[in-house]
């Protein structure tokens, strides 16, 4: 059987799906990255390949998330794509109609609008991280009771408390400073959804045609309270597609798909195999100019596979000529 | 006393031949690094702009190296531009250069002022005569504009190149041959010679590449540092990249008054008119104007602005409404600004002109 995989490897959590040539999801896996993509990635294709029949033949990988071309490297990926491009793919898979995605993540949001089938516009959060996944969990933690119990607790808020949503910093002192006054844990806590919802509208969204049908979609869309939130700042349904988690690992996969058909090359897949391999990362401070960029390398054996993270792309460059 | 000016791009380079030829004595600090943007960080107050800092690191990093006398772009206008020479010499001052002297180089809607110009370089030099200074500043001006005439051909060859970087190869010894020039005839060979090579560069002549046009403020736009090299990062993506602003364009004086408002700065202006009215400071008119303008010609624009930059912030707020309609993409540069950030929305914007150019085709052809 023909399969396509997509691997999403974010900041905060790593998504596999596995689809055929008709676009129908085979399998999928989510798994916390913490901070270790290779493994996680390795992880992943172990899980994903216990979920697929006996006979399957990858036919095309994808990578994208901000891991994408470490990921690349490691899994010998067909096509690394960027998160926004794959999420609209993903979306539009199960919803054509779409019109608005709001998607975030654990460590970054975006929108992306989409008329007729195609992205005309996104936005991403450029200079701050409130309202995402990760300043949801910490004010979680902060207040001693989990994620998943987060949002039952703030779906039962009767008088929502008002806190200023436009920095994190601002937010969370604000949140302190109501606790102390003696409201309500649940009124924070919707408080709180209500205030992500403003800063992202006025940050991500800020100038974007906001029409429906809304996708909501990402890891914060598992929260009931964060969805009622944008229900009711939009006054309209926000929907949340089955899968939500796992549409830009979707998205890759329908896309790598499309580049297979289109160039009729066989996948570099380097097999599931490569689950076993032992990679590792170093890293050296290049001290060819006063930039002193700090290289990081990706190492199999003794022979290292990739360079990132210089200004310029001599380290590329060189990886290049030692390929040859 | 020793000369020195902070970097935007390949400014240092006119610089450098005028004072060699008036024996000026004469520094020019370390190229932008991280070093310099630390310094500039740790020096500066913390809501100022990506400029700002940079601008300062140069001037810490010259005065190190014994530099006294800094020229400094100063003017008016309504963006905090206008004050940071005085600002940056109170600080150089608190830093314990104490003996040091600012130059205020005027520049005013993006033109030096001629005249103020060479009566400035004039007053830098061992009483040079008049007529000496204005050749040199010619020959210095002209090497300026062969630099951003070859600059103009690498933005078209990055996005064919067949193997990535060769350009920008290229570029970088133009760079050193026209600063090694020492006539009109030898900058006329090398700027030749150069974009010959260029032309001869291997192609991929099969592809149409997407047309970018990069506008917003000036020193995010001239300063690759302040970018991650924006526009060789678009090249690799195989795009185009066109841009109005050339630091040469600075320097058509305006010797000659423009009665009919004929120039291209009228003409933006005109255009933004029905969404802005006056200027906001900065380049915050110029890029409301060139969206509309060239909403026909580009497939998408990328707007560049510092953070905390107000007349950018005008800007940005003002171009998704206007009737002309064109994607853009505004690109927010400071100090923290990660490159995989830049590069993940570089890749999305590239995707999304691809896919509406091809939506775009089908349509003409019938197809849907």
């Amino acid at each position: 059987m023909e399969v396509y995989l997509g691997v999403d490897v974010g900041s905060v959590t790593t998504k596999l799906a596995a689809v055929n040539k008709n676009g129908e999801l085979l399998g999928h896996i989510y798994l916390p990255t913490q901070g270790k993509p290779i493994e996680m990635v390795q992880t992943g294709l172990r899980e994903i390949k216990g979920q697929l029949p006996q006979e399957v033949d990858i036919c095309g990988v994808a990578t994208t998330g901000s891991a994408r071309y470490l990921a690349g490297v490691v899994v010998g990926a067909d096509l690394v794509k960027n998160e926004i491009t794959c999420h609209a793919m993903g979306t539009l898979h199960y919803i054509p109609e779409v019109q608005t995605i709001i998607e975030i993540g654990g460590q970054d949001s975006k929108i992306i609008i989409v008329r007729d089938g195609i992205v005309t516009d996104f936005g991403m959060n450029t200079v701050c991280a409130a309202g995402t996944g990760s300043f949801l969990a910490h004010q979680a933690l902060r207040l001693g009771i989990g994620i998943e119990e987060f949002a039952q607790r703030a779906l039962t808020s009767r008088t929502p408390v008002r806190i200023a949503g436009r920095c994190t910093v601002f937010g969370e002192s604000d949140m302190i400073h109501k606790q102390q006054m003696g409201h309500q844990i649940e009124d924070i806590l919707y408080g709180l959804c209500q205030a992500l919802v403003r800063n992202y509208l006025n940050n991500v969204g800020l100038g974007k045609k906001i029409d429906s049908p809304i996708v909501f979609q990402g890891g914060v869309a598992f929260n009931q309270a964060i969805v009622k939130a944008f229900h009711e700042e939009l006054k309209t349904e926000v929907i949340v597609p089955p899968h939500h988690e796992i549409m830009g690992a979707i998205g890759a996969a329908l896309l790598v798909y499309e580049e297979v058909l289109s160039k009729n090359r066989r996948s570099q897949f380097m097999g599931f195999g490569t689950s076993e391999a032992k990679y590792h990362t170093t890293s050296f401070e290049c001290e060819s100019c006063p930039n002193l960029c700090e290289i990081a390398q990706l190492v199999l054996d003794d022979q290292v596979l990739a360079r990132w993270g210089g200004r310029c792309d001599l380290w590329e460059r060189v990886q290049a000529e030692e390929v040859k | 006393m020793r000369v020195t000016l902070p970097h935007m791009g390949n400014l240092c380079i006119p610089f450098k031949s005028i004072f060699q030829r008036l024996d000026i004595d004469y520094v020019i600090p370390p190229l932008n690094s991280r070093r310099t943007l630390s310094l500039g960080i740790k020096y500066s107050s913390e809501g100022l702009c990506i400029p700002f800092k940079l601008i300062l690191g140069n001037l810490i990093e010259a005065a190190e190296l014994g530099a006294d006398t800094f020229l400094l772009p100063g003017g008016y206008g309504i963006c905090r531009l206008g004050y940071y020479a005085k600002t940056q010499e109170q600080i150089l001052h608190d830093l314990g250069y104490k003996n040091i002297k600012v130059v205020e180089v005027v520049v005013s809607n993006d033109q030096l002022s001629g005249p103020s110009f060479v009566k400035m370089i004039k007053s830098l030099s061992n009483n040079a005569s008049w007529l000496k200074v204005a050749s040199v500043v010619r020959f210095g001006l002209s090497k300026l504009k062969a630099l951003d005439q070859v600059e103009r051909v690498v933005q078209k060859v990055r996005a064919v190149e067949l193997v990535k970087g060769t350009a920008n190869q290229l570029l970088a010894e133009t760079v050193k041959a026209i600063d090694q020039a020492d006539d009109y005839r030898a900058l006329k060979t090398v700027q030749s010679d150069y974009i010959d090579q260029l032309n001869h560069v291997a192609k991929d002549e099969q592809v149409r590449p997407l047309v970018v046009g990069i506008i917003g403020e000036f020193y995010v736009l001239l300063e690759p540092f302040a970018s991650f090299d924006i526009e060789s990062e678009l090249g690799k993506l195989g795009v185009e990249v066109k841009r109005r602003l050339f630091i040469s364009e600075w320097t058509k004086f305006s010797l000659l008054p423009n009665p009919l408002k004929i120039s291209e700065r009228d003409q933006l202006y005109r255009a933004a008119a029905p969404y802005l009215k006056r200027d906001v400071g900065g380049e915050g008119w110029e890029s409301v104007g060139e969206k509309v303008l060239r909403a026909k010609e580009y497939d998408g624009i990328i707007h560049l602005a510092p953070f905390t930059c107000m007349p950018e912030i005008v800007a940005q707020n003002i171009m998704p409404i206007t009737k002309e309609k064109i994607p853009i993409l505004t690109i927010i540069c400071d100090e923290q600004m990660a490159k995989t950030g830049l590069l993940t929305r570089l890749e999305a914007f590239v995707d999304l002109l691809a896919r509406q150019r091809r939506t775009h085709y089908n349509k003409q052809l019938g197809v849907v």
